[in-house]
């Protein structure tokens, strides 16, 4: 696996960079060399906006708006005040991403696609601001710009301008491919995939986005600063609205799931925009490139990068394909909990949790507490409430009142994350895998809060990144080892058979190294074999010194496995001890069965 | 303070809100229904104003010219809808949403095939005399505007509120999900509620244009002022929104008037994010404004 994407990403690399070192070589003239400068500088701003849009499912419409920053603060730095452009480039970078995290990180709390329209006013604004202000020299602009250098290195000549156009395009790139294989690019996917099921694993979604809107502002800036000195001028039009819809329909012809996607979907628009230009279609564009977005969008999601990849792995074969899948568990896989709270304690103390949805009181003043080291059963009914309480300590919900004692600390405000990175990992009922990646990187996810490698340490491949990784990757293959499945490390999760996508689940939550794992009706849609193994699994998971909380309906399970049994009827507590206290308790009875004791249910209860 | 002279601020800035309004009402319906965004909501009032300026500069009476206007616009978003949202039911929001953009981006490109770069004049339905009101002195076609947009807004709650297919569109926008659970036909739902969304913002680029003239790029700047009004009512609330619409319309004109021409469009957008920011927020530290949301 590790040798074929090695591979992917050697030709990936070849495929690109060969081409564009020629190609001012064959094509030497002013003209086809400026176009390539063009491309290139729509290259390095796409890379970020890939990320933000393909890969953190973000949207936005004003993009060109940092093309603007970068322009406007590169040619009044180099032309005004004489700074060195490179300066001045990254100068403009830095004001990019200050605005982006300011104005990025409240609007991306707001749910609907905000972002989309206010990056758009934020894009007309600075085209207000640069035509009415005389510093940024109105609607004629700033001209005179002089040529680009770096640090005195004078690229005067469009050649060289055009080299270093594309290395510092080739950088992006870089990073973009740094972020893609790291904690941040799971992050991501898993944030597109499910973002319940990222917050599961201790993923700060909110946090993510906003560093992506950051990372891909920064990199517009820097193309818009390339495009300022090529032009030599920079005036309120260049970076319009109609350039935030060619990065927008380029980044989607190249393909959104690919870092290379926006490189290459750059260097089409930019020669398709050339040739409607010598085809005297200029009314045409706008035509086209929407009618283009549309079409792609619909027909071919994945671009051109996707389509390439296809043909990858039709030349080189899938990979990926599930070896032969060994169920035999390995107990010693994972080593016990290392610093277990003390036992005997109260792990986990509700008091009083109360939520309703209207008038309906899904949960009423609820109060039990989880012993250290316990496996404890929450059952009921259909509609007792269980999934609500589940919700409401696991952040999901927030309480209406009462409070949730973690280790003694109040956890009730905490978010489903915050959660997560405190020590309490989840499944969940309804299956909530990240099909958008592999088993073994399912699994790895749940290393995330044990990770500590930040967006710049990653961006640039510290050492430390891919000591990281490989250590992630050990204890990922470990939990596959213990919850016993083995060989389908490469496969999407949704290939798999029901019950061994459920051992995904578990070894997601496993990998997390929780204190406390909350198990949703892990024996849902599992059948008696499947069952057997997965109370046995449980029972292992407990003798590693993680306390479980699980919400069950099947009787023989919960009475095999659970220390004791919380009741829930019509929201309210009725019941809570030991189990074979709990199992003798008329008002259970009476819950589960209606009041008559002698029917066959009754036996399934009683009997276990 | 001059009354005159707000009101000659005030009243035409309700003119164009009643345009915005029109829009943040299609936004908040046709997302509801379909659960998709509709970038192209604005297009249709550009449409509307310059087909029917085209037909009436080629000689058609006003009458027929508004009516196929109308018309041009409801085939146009049901167009919209068949083509490009209904094959893609299943795919993640935020690409259904790009396709909208690009149906907009579309949309202007013919129209500026088609009708130029010019913009167009259409004249006032019942000429271009003028009214005065409050010291301020108007089009008399703002009338027109004002009572479009009164009829249309009513016609629609009324829809809302007593029709089976209304009461319909309501349980859509409380829960999509359970609506089509309850057995409502979301997909003729949906193609209804894009065409009357259409006609409705066509006809308000017709009865605006004898004011302030039809051009293909007109589009971006009604949708995004319209966006705004749906925003601020959470894109759910209706009455809200049309609001919403009306007020973008008022703050946009004051500001045109009382501090720079030039800056209007900056400080439209400028309360939009300012707004946005504050919702989002950004005063209170640390991650407590979440806690609210997480249940959404």
């Amino acid at each position: 696996m590790t040798d074929r994407s090695r591979l992917k990403r050697t030709l990936a690399l070849a495929a690109f960079a060969i081409p564009v070192i020629i190609y001012p070589l064959v094509y030497s003239g002013s003209y086809p060399v400026g176009v390539g400068i063009i491309a290139g500088a729509m290259a390095a701003g796409t890379v970020g906006f890939v990320l933000l849009i393909g890969y953190a499912h973000q949207l936005a419409f004003g993009q060109a708006g940092f093309l603007m920053v970068g322009g406007y603060v590169n040619a009044i730095l180099s032309t005004h005040y004489h700074i060195d452009p490179f300066v001045a480039l990254l100068a403009g970078v830095v004001l990019s991403m200050a605005i982006a995290w300011v104005i990025g990180w409240p609007i991306m709390k707001l749910r609907g696609f905000v972002l989309a329209m206010a990056s758009l006013a934020m894009q007309f604004i600075f085209i207000v601001l640069a035509v009415e202000s005389d510093f940024a020299g109105g609607a004629l602009g700033t001209q005179g710009v002089p040529k680009f250098s770096i640090f005195g290195i004078s690229f005067a000549n469009d050649t060289a301008f055009y080299y270093a156009v594309w290395a510092i395009a080739f950088v992006c790139v870089a990073i973009g491919l740094n972020i893609d294989r790291s904690r941040i690019g799971r992050a991501l996917k898993a944030i597109a995939a499910s973002e319940m099921a990222a917050g599961s694993v201790g993923i700060d979604a909110i946090k993510y986005k906003v560093q992506m809107f950051v990372v891909s502002a920064g990199m517009a800036s820097a193309a818009g600063s390339l495009g300022a000195h090529y032009l030599r001028a920079m005036d309120p039009n260049v970076y319009g609205f109609a350039y935030s819809l060619n990065l927008l329909t380029g980044v989607i012809i190249g393909g959104l799931t690919s870092v290379w996607g926006g490189a290459l979907g750059a260097t089409v628009i930019t020669g398709l925009r050339e040739l409607l230009r010598s085809l005297a279609l200029p009314l045409w564009e706008s035509v086209i490139m929407g009618a283009l977005t549309v079409i792609v969008l619909i027909a071919f999601p994945a671009g051109l990068a996707g389509a390439l990849s296809a043909l990858f792995d039709r030349v080189v074969g899938r990979g990926g394909r599930a070896g032969t899948i060994s169920l035999a568990p390995d107990s010693t896989a994972l080593a016990p909990a290392q610093n277990p709270p003390p036992a005997d304690g109260v792990l986990l103390d509700v008091r009083g949790a109360s939520r309703a949805f209207g008038s309906l009181r899904a949960v009423a003043d609820v109060s039990f507490t989880v012993a250290t080291g316990s496996i404890t059963a929450l059952i009921g009914p259909n509609g007792a409430g269980k999934t609500t309480l589940f919700n409401l300590i696991g952040g999901y919900q927030p309480l209406d009142a009462g409070s949730v004692l973690f280790r003694g600390e109040p956890i009730e405000t905490l978010l489903p994350d915050e959660i997560a990175v405190g020590g309490i990992g989840r499944t969940f009922q309804n299956l909530q895998l990240f099909d958008n990646m592999t088993v073994l990187e399912n699994v790895m996810c749940g290393r995330h809060r044990l990770m500590t490698a930040g967006l710049p340490s990653i961006s640039a491949r510290l050492p430390k990144v891919p000591r990281e990784e490989a250590e992630a990757q050990r204890a990922a293959h470990a939990a596959l080892a213990f919850v016993g499945l083995r060989g389908a490390e490469d496969v999407r999760p949704s290939v798999l058979p029901f019950g061994h996508q459920r051992l995904v689940e578990v070894a997601r939550a496993l990998a997390l190294e929780p204190t406390l794992l909350l198990m949703d009706e892990p024996a849902s849609g599992l059948n008696d074999t499947e069952t057997e193994r997965l109370a046995e699994l449980i029972l292992r998971i407990c003798a590693l010194g993680i306390t479980i909380l699980l919400v069950e309906h099947d009787m023989r399970l919960v009475m095999g496995l659970a220390d004791s049994v919380v009741v829930m009827h019509h929201g309210i507590k009725i019941a809570d001890g030991p189990t074979d206290q709990v199992r003798a308790d008329p008002q259970v009875i009476a819950a589960y069965l209606g009041h008559d004791p002698h029917t066959e249910a009754h036996e399934r209860v009683a009997g276990a | 303070m001059d009354f005159a002279v707000f009101f000659q601020l005030f009243l035409p800035g309700l003119t164009t809100g009643c345009v915005y309004a029109l829009v943040a009402l299609g936004f908040v319906l046709t997302a509801n229904v379909s659960g998709v965004v509709n970038f192209a909501q604005g297009e249709f009032v550009m449409l509307g104003g310059v087909v029917a300026a085209a037909l009436v500069a080629g000689g058609m009476p006003m009458l027929p010219a508004i009516v196929i206007a109308t018309i041009v616009g409801a085939i146009v978003a049901a167009t919209q809808e068949r083509l490009t949202l209904a094959p893609v039911r299943d795919t993640p929001h935020f690409i259904r949403i790009t396709i909208t953009l690009g149906v907009a981006v579309v949309l202007r490109g013919i129209a500026l095939i088609l009708f130029g770069k010019d913009p167009l004049f259409l004249p006032g339905f019942t000429g271009e005399g003028t009214i005065s009101l409050f010291g301020a002195v108007l089009p008399i076609q703002s009338l027109w505007v004002w009572a479009a947009t009164a009829a249309l807004l009513a016609a629609t709650f009324w829809f809302l509120k007593f029709t089976d297919v209304g009461r319909a569109v309501r349980a859509c926008s409380i829960n999509l999900r359970a609506a089509r659970l309850m057995g409502i036909d979301a997909e003729r739902l949906t193609l209804l509620v894009f065409s009357l969304a259409g006609a409705a913002g066509a006809l308000a680029g017709v009865v605006i244009t004898p004011i302030v003239l039809a051009t293909w790029d007109a589009g971006v700047s009604y949708g995004l002022k319209g966006f705004i009004g749906a925003i601020l009512g959470g894109m759910r609330n209706p009455v809200i929104a049309v609001l919403g619409g009306l007020g973008i319309g008022v703050v946009e004109s004051l500001a045109a008037g009382y501090v720079s021409s030039g800056y209007k469009d900056a400080i439209v957008y400028g309360v939009l994010i300012a707004y946005l920011l504050v919702r989002g927020g950004v005063f209170l530290f640390g991650r407590a404004a979440l806690v609210g949301n997480a249940g959404e």
